[in-house]
């Protein structure tokens, strides 16, 4: 089936590349860096000086849910920063280095070729987000109090789809221009305008994506999942599968040589 | 039958034509050149015609497929400067580009096996395509335009980069593929074309400017001229030629003199009968046949 | 500062230090056989060195032309 040699192909890829190795390494990193550094604050601000006599250290003390909204502000940050440059090239580079002269010319489904680097990057974006999350989820459990195994999952669940929005926005970017830098420049924008554009028209925008970790956060303290998360996960899913029809639309429209 | 049936292409970028109204056809089992130089149009040809670009205007048919069908299955095409996953083995990818055409992961192993034997790169299957020489991608590069036993194979300048050895071998598999695919390519060197070529199109700032079987062509253009030289007195018998009924024309050429005629035959008898008459001190006689780059000079110009 | 250093479970913040040390050997081993750096070779092998987590990452996404 053509589908699963593409697919393969990316996995294999990415693998020989390390990205298998590294991307899992980073996101770890992320998601854990805030917990422990948290936790040893006033250890670090005692190594670093300490603080005026007569100052009083008044840290606030983090409750579960706050630390793993630590680690989802780090994902949500550097961690799309480093899936974008991850991603900038995943079809743009075939382009332009002339790869996809000998790909496309073989009787390549468009559509195929797209969906299958979409979920090869799928793959490995889950992937290193569910070890990322249980590191984070581990930490906050012996340092800072207990979180549920489910609360876990469906963290990892809905921040998951989050992540796979992301992922659609840097495959269309790569089906409309060549260039990696400039899929990393547009794709970067996009969050950046989307959420900008959440937090001015929050009162009618109250599904976008965007707010996708408050509703997490909301569901981690109230113990359930509210119905605007599930609406929110919902209009996460079907504007990354349009991004996907757009992606697949525009690469048929495009010429692959120039 | 026509394997391939191209009407009124044209292909135009940025305002700039590259290929203006070219239409020709192409019977199974034919090994056709184009010829041109850089800039004729010859890869904007073969890209539109390997679905990489969309005709401005035009059609392009290939025998035996349904509207719905995908051309592709039926192409091979190596552009001028093949790309690979440098990553990969060329064991992987021609395996990985016959499964993309459709082959069963079986079927692809054998041909590729066979293919890399055929090509002569069998001893570097297990090595990265980043470590290959250009005449070795060059070589997996055909293998790869090959693995789906296409029934057109288009190649983009395929001997142009290579060094003498590589260009005899690479046009000796042309030779053999002959039989079992119809060959389009491109060239901008003359003799490779004349080489294994039956038919050649000659394109000139994207206009086929003229076509035919190598044969065919010489005859029309054979404008041959025949070279003189004399011991001494050059202007003395430049005139004395002139003045045969059978000659056209002449030019002095450092000491040769260049002898155009309308019919070769007729001025040859002439001027090798009154030379003997008269006595010519004739140093050298030489019938020089048009070459093809003539003949494309000709072609272009005219 | 040493009550500091005690007062720090180590087996908490080892992990962390590993990865940090698994991604630069990564790294370096992947920098070890490569042939097609974007750039001086020995740049990247400082970078990778010298900037701690940071550097084998931008190694990763920039280093190699592929």
């Amino acid at each position: 089936m053509q589908w699963m040699t593409l697919f393969n192909k990316e996995m294999v890829e990415n693998w020989r590349n390390k990205k298998w190795i590294w991307v899992p390494l980073v996101i770890i990193l992320l998601a854990i860096l805030d917990p422990i550094s948290n936790y040893y604050l006033p250890q670090i601000i005692e190594a670093v000086g300490g603080l005026p006599d007569g100052a009083i250290i008044n840290l606030p003390e983090f409750a579960p849910a706050e630390v793993v909204m630590m680690s989802l502000s780090q994902l949500s940050s550097l961690g799309v920063l480093v899936i974008v440059l991850m991603a900038m090239g995943t079809i743009a580079s075939e382009r332009k280095s002339g790869v996809s002269e000998l790909i496309l010319v073989k009787p390549v489904s468009y559509r195929n070729y797209i969906t299958a680097k979409w979920a090869a990057l799928l793959a490995l974006v889950w992937a290193a987000l569910f070890v990322g999350l249980l590191a984070s989820w581990y930490y906050t459990n012996i340092l800072y109090g207990d979180l549920s195994f489910k609360s876990f999952l469906l963290i990892f669940i809905f921040y998951g789809l989050w992540l796979t929005f992301v992922i659609s926005i840097i495959i269309f970017f790569n089906t409309l221009v060549k260039t990696p830098g400039l899929v990393a420049f547009l794709s970067i924008l996009t969050i950046m305008a989307m959420s900008i554009m959440t937090q001015i028209f929050g009162h009618i925008l109250e599904w976008s994506p965007n707010n996708l970790s408050s509703y997490i956060y909301e569901m981690v303290i109230a113990g359930e999942v509210s119905s605007d998360l599930v609406a929110t996960s919902v209009i996460t899913i079907v504007l990354s599968l349009i991004l996907v029809f757009a992606s697949i639309f525009t690469f048929k429209a495009k010429e692959l040589a120039s | 039958m026509s394997l391939l049936t191209v009407n009124n292409l044209t292909k135009t970028y940025d305002g700039k034509t590259a290929v203006n109204n070219v239409s020709f056809e192409f019977e199974h089992g034919k090994c056709i050149a184009l010829i041109g130089p850089n800039g004729a149009g010859k890869t904007t040809i073969l890209r539109t015609l390997a679905g990489l670009l969309k005709p401005s205007e035009g059609t392009i048919h290939i025998s035996d497929t349904s509207l719905n069908d995908d051309v592709r299955k039926y192409i091979g095409y190596l552009p001028q400067y093949p790309v690979f996953h440098s990553w990969m083995t060329g064991m992987e990818f021609l395996v990985y580009s016959g499964q993309l055409a459709l082959l069963s992961k079986k079927q692809a192993k054998d041909r590729a096996q066979v293919l890399l034997e055929k090509v002569g790169i069998a001893d570097a299957r297990n090595m990265r395509i980043g470590k290959y020489s250009g005449g070795m991608k060059q070589r997996l590069g055909i293998a790869q335009a090959i693995i789906h036993k296409p029934k057109l194979l288009m190649l983009d300048e395929p001997v142009s980069s290579l060094d003498p050895i590589g260009r005899r071998e690479v046009l000796t598999l042309m030779e053999e593929l002959k039989d079992e695919m119809s060959i389009l390519f491109s060239t901008h060197i003359l003799s490779d074309a004349d080489e294994v070529s039956d038919a050649l199109l000659l394109l000139h700032q994207g206009n086929i400017v003229e076509s035919g079987s190598m044969t065919a062509l010489r005859q029309k253009y054979q404008t041959s001229t025949i070279a003189l030289e004399f011991e001494s007195d050059l202007p003395s018998y430049q005139a004395k030629v002139n003045a045969l009924p059978s000659i056209s024309g002449s030019y002095l050429e450092r000491n040769v003199l260049q002898v155009n005629a309308t019919d070769i035959a007729i001025a040859r008898q002439e001027l090798l009968a009154t030379a003997a008459k008269e006595n010519w001190e004739l140093v050298n006689f030489t019938l020089n046949r048009a070459s093809l780059e003539d003949m494309f000079m000709k072609v272009v110009n005219s | 500062m040493q009550a500091i250093i005690e007062s720090i479970n180590w087996s908490i913040v080892a992990p962390f230090i590993v990865i940090q040390g698994i991604l630069m050997i990564v790294a370096i081993l992947d920098w070890a056989k490569a042939d097609d750096f974007r750039g001086s070779r020995w740049l990247w092998f400082f970078i990778i060195v010298v900037i701690n987590t940071i550097g084998p990452i931008i190694y990763f996404i920039f280093g190699r032309r592929r």
